[in-house]
């Protein structure tokens, strides 16, 4: 019966985490009123089912930042939110504002049709609160995540992220002599991969690197690491092919930006990282 | 005087027992309280309050009503004893509340998800 059981989970994850399935996260941003209560913003965050997402909502006196993940069991789903919050709390003798931060998690269960009421600031009469739904939906192929956000109120300062930690990355090196620049060399690389061996050429000569793709180390920052903002980081390591001992590291967000890595050679290696094309 | 109010004669009785009126004011006093019956008998009343305070004060026999001495050692004792409340209650009050952000609890400031 428990191994029943525990195939009929495993054939569920099989099937919501295969490249088919998309993740929708729904929300509106809700005010109570005397009337009736006023929608402040409202907007989705989608994506492969290991999305994220990060919702931010600022007033004057507090910041909420939460990072949302979900887990699907069975016809269940696991909600989990990591929150960082900031309260401001007074000022100084000096008159400058003194703020008090907050870390804590909050998990609920709930199936898929199931909408859930997330207060931000708290259970007091007036605070605001967060409506989300999820959806989820099957997809023809993995396609990257895609946010929409519509601010009723502009004077508000909320703001909705998606948070994709990359599978693949594709990254483009050249190598740079003076004002030379070899043929670009574009690789996908999967992090945490075996070392892959390219080789540049520049002005008639071929530089050998072995390259591989890593995550970061882990943030020091309590925020960042609750947040997860370093989630679309990715380090590339190179080094010689006949050395163990690494030339150097490059690390960098999925963003097109070149970054620069000087060899012993005189050359300087520049990578440039992007999210992979569609498949 | 000839024409004072009542309420003015009974002031002038507070002060002439207080020794503060002059030879004339008292002459106008004593000739008032022959005729009028009211006033005489408030004075009695206020001679009687004075006996029982003096009296009260440990001296029945004093010429005027003893007013209570104030030593310096009892005011900075009493001074010594307020100070020492003030700061213990100071610190009873940082303790339970403590510094700014204090008031609700935890807990109820912090975000919640509750599934409809």
């Amino acid at each position: 019966m428990a191994l029943s059981w525990f195939s009929s989970v495993l054939f569920t994850l099989a099937t919501l985490q295969g490249p088919g399935t998309r993740l929708t996260y729904r929300i509106r941003v809700v005010e109570p009123a005397s009337v009736a209560p006023r929608v402040l913003a409202s907007g989705a965050v989608s994506g492969p089912l290991d999305s994220d997402m990060r919702l931010t909502l600022r007033t004057d006196t507090a910041e909420v930042e939460a990072l949302f993940h979900v887990t699907p069991v069975g016809d269940t789903v696991s909600l989990s939110g990591e929150f960082f919050t900031r309260r401001r709390v007074g000022r100084s003798r000096r008159g400058l504002p003194l703020w008090e931060e907050d870390t804590y998690r909050r998990l609920v269960r709930l199936t898929w049709s199931d909408t859930t009421r997330v207060y931000p600031f708290g259970n007091a009469p007036r605070a605001i609160w967060v409506e989300l739904q999820l959806e989820r939906e099957f997809a023809g192929g993995e396609a990257r995540a895609a946010e929409a956000f519509d601010l009723v109120d502009s004077a508000r300062d909320f703001r909705l992220e998606a948070v994709v930690r990359p599978r693949r990355a594709r990254v483009i090196l050249n190598l740079v002599r003076g004002d030379t620049v070899s043929a670009p060399r574009p690789i996908d690389l999967i992090p945490e991969q075996p070392s892959r061996v390219v080789q540049l050429v520049l002005k008639g000569r071929a530089t050998t690197l072995v390259v591989s793709l890593t995550r970061p180390d882990p943030p020091r920052s309590p925020r960042d690491r609750a947040l997860a903002l370093d989630a679309d980081i990715v380090c590339l390591r190179v080094s010689r092919p006949d050395s163990a001992e690494p030339l150097g590291t490059i690390c960098g967000r999925l963003n097109n930006v070149a970054r620069q890595l000087p060899l012993p050679t005189g050359d300087t290696l520049a990578a440039t990282f992007a999210w992979p094309g569609p498949r | 005087m000839a024409d004072a109010t009542h309420e003015q004669w009974l002031v002038q009785i507070d002060a002439e027992l207080d020794g503060e009126l002059s030879l004339v004011e008292r002459a106008a006093l004593a000739k008032h309280l022959v005729t009028c019956a009211h006033c005489a008998g408030a004075r009695a009343s206020q001679l009687e309050v004075r006996v029982a305070l003096a009296r009260s004060a440990g001296n029945p026999h004093a010429f005027v009503v003893p007013r209570p001495a104030i030593r310096a050692g009892t005011l900075a004792l009493w001074v010594a004893i307020a100070l020492g409340t003030g700061l213990l209650a100071g610190w009873a009050a940082e303790r339970r509340w403590g510094g700014p952000g204090g008031g609700a609890a935890l807990e109820e400031t912090r975000g919640t998800i509750v599934v409809q």
